[in-house]
């Protein structure tokens, strides 16, 4: 496809919360760019090249500047050691660990489930009897102890469903903010250093914990999503805003960064990405979700 | 200067790879070194596979690889003590360690990378434990009774108390190293000298061993200053990646993964009994194992493909 075919194609879903997550980095930032979420890895190269000149991002267990770099390769594992060819220094695994602000201000955490208060479960969903576990998933890796430090952080889902946003996870990796009926566990009385979960970024929407006692909230519905459709596919009752919000399109700008120099290889134009239904109007409004 | 009189330095270089792990016995902790898919120690551990011992506990890297999902299968693990074993997106979890995981059949000690080095580094601090804030309000300490919530003499803050993790041996995988056991990593080592300080002995395998004045070159970047045997493994990580010299091989990995899913899911364990005869049993020595892989196929793992 030429420049300008490419460039005409409408935002597809994942091109939208790849500029969702950009638009939540600021310059300066220590930022995860890794391989294991190519929409994740995408919004954090859009954010350096287009306001973030000064972030440090962390690649293949390297910090690098990648500004001048015209496009920065996808490698197919986060410890891809081509990914160092960049880097300005290297990261000693273990010592990080117990240094989590030289690392990164902000981090990413998949779930298998996440509950109302943003408490996540990478672990596994238990079994019944005697068996731990009916399917063991991941494990923890080091989501805790990112989790637990960085200033915010940010739940992302592949899969927004009633199995997935649960009313209680089987299991918790991750605190989010705890639950109210365990007051003594709350994120507040852990005096966990970390700000908590900022926002759970679904294929369908952005959610927010700024309900009652850290409850979920719609934040916005992804550009062609109708809100009804995420209560329903959500396994608890979301709380409200009087009017949801559409999480902004890309600017054309973005758009075009985003496609000659961040993903020209398109993976966030892939068919599973579902393009949106409507168009942006002009002059659509950028502002942040609440 | 040296003459005949002077007691000689005595080299740590072992023969072969049987040689490199024949202290290793059944019931003894091992730690493996590296992240998932890049720097594991995968020659020593088919040769700790052939070795045939059991119920190891096994350390599999703060982010283990499929060589620990290899062990499980081929029944030499008790117990693993990892927060991950895959291998990324061509695996996302090891089968044989799900199945286990599943069955209950070795015992899994839950952690997360920020537990699994607290643990080595009471280890290598001859500490009986120490303290480490992650995990507390999660599930971990009620999977795994080890992790012990308790509230600090200091501030009051409810901490958990990660038991030292003293592994019998580390196995690890480096680019270089010389004959008296200065071993150099080409890269950023990931966490193989949280393992190294925390273990009893240590076994490295690497690329190429090379002269003592050559690391005397650039002795900062000595990464571990004397491990207690060195074993010369060309294209010992293979299939997976050794910074630096080649890339991981996704052709093997998925063959084992293919392997290992029909053992595991299908309970047809078929293939991968002959996937170990082929690739563990029968290739008893480096090259023997590096045959069979190819030479075409082992060029390709070149950083810019081919």
């Amino acid at each position: 496809m030429t420049e300008r075919g490419t460039l005409q194609q409408a935002a597809t879903t994942d091109e939208v919360i790849a500029c969702f997550v950009a638009h939540e980095l600021r310059d300066g930032e220590r930022v995860a760019a890794g391989a294991n979420l190519p929409v994740v890895r995408c919004g954090a190269l859009l954010a350096h090249l287009t306001h973030g000149p000064n972030m440090r991002l962390f690649v293949s267990m390297s910090f690098t500047n990648l500004l001048h770099v015209p496009v920065p390769e996808a490698y197919p594992t986060a410890m891809d050691f081509r990914g160092t060819r960049w880097g300005e220094a290297f990261v000693r695994h273990d010592e990080t660990l117990s240094a989590i602000p030289r690392l990164a201000d902000s981090f990413v955490v998949g779930a298998l489930q996440v509950d109302p208060y943003g408490n996540s479960n990478l672990i596994g969903r238990a079994g019944a009897g005697e068996r731990r576990f009916a399917m063991r998933g991941p494990g923890a890796l080091a989501t805790p102890t990112m989790a637990d430090h960085v200033s915010r952080y940010y739940i992302f889902l592949t899969r927004h469903t009633p199995e997935v946003l649960v009313e209680r996870c089987d299991f918790v990796s991750c605190v989010g903010w705890g639950r109210p009926e365990t007051p003594g566990l709350t994120r507040e009385a852990l005096r966990l250093p970390g700000g908590g979960p900022r926002y759970c970024i679904t294929p369908l929407g952005i959610l927010d914990f700024g309900g009652s006692q850290h409850h979920a909230r719609l934040a916005s519905v992804h550009p062609g999503v109708d809100p009804d459709e995420v209560v329903a596919a959500t396994g608890f009752a979301l709380e409200m805003p009087a009017r949801v919000p559409t999480t902004p399109f890309p600017t054309d700008d973005e758009l075009r960064t985003l496609r000659t120099r961040v993903d020209p290889g398109g993976s966030l134009r892939q068919p599973q990405s579902r393009p949106p239904t409507a168009r942006p109007r002009p002059g659509a409004s950028r502002t942040r979700v609440p | 200067m040296h003459s005949d009189s002077s007691p000689a330095r005595r080299s740590v270089v072992a023969p072969d790879l049987a040689a490199a792990v024949e202290g290793i016995q059944d019931g003894m902790t091992v730690a493996l070194g590296g992240f998932t898919t890049s720097c594991r120690p995968a020659a020593l551990v088919r040769a700790l596979v052939r070795r045939g011992v059991r119920n190891l506990t096994v350390l599999g890297g703060a982010a283990a690889g499929l060589d620990v999902d290899l062990l499980i299968g081929a029944g030499c693990v008790k117990r693993v003590i990892a927060p991950y074993v895959g291998a990324e997106g061509y695996c996302t979890i090891g089968p044989f360690f799900r199945h286990a995981a599943e069955l209950g059949t070795v015992e899994v000690w839950e952690c997360d990378e920020g537990i699994y080095y607290a643990g080595l580094q009471a280890a290598a601090a001859q500490l009986p434990f120490a303290p480490w804030r992650s995990g507390v309000g999660t599930s971990l300490p009620e999977l795994n009774p080890d992790l012990r919530p308790f509230r600090d003499p200091v501030r009051g803050e409810l901490l958990l108390a990660v038991p030292a993790l003293r592994p019998d041996v580390a196995l690890l995988h480096a680019a270089r190293a010389d004959a008296y056991g200065n071993v150099q990593h080409a890269g950023h080592s990931f966490g193989d000298r949280a393992a190294y300080r925390a273990a009893t002995r240590t076994v490295v395998q690497v690329d190429r061993v090379v002269s003592n004045e050559q690391l005397r070159h650039m002795p900062e970047a000595t990464s571990l200053a004397g491990v207690d045997v060195v074993v010369r493994v060309p294209y010992g990580a293979h299939p997976f990646a050794s910074p630096g010299n080649y890339l991981e091989d996704p052709a093997e990995i998925g063959a084992y993964v293919v392997a290992a899913r029909a053992a595991t899911l299908d309970h047809d364990y078929g293939p991968f009994e002959g996937w170990l005869r082929d690739r563990v049993f029968e290739p008893v020595d480096q090259p023997a194992y590096l045959e069979r892989i190819g030479l075409r196929q082992l060029l390709a793992l070149d950083e810019e493909g081919a």
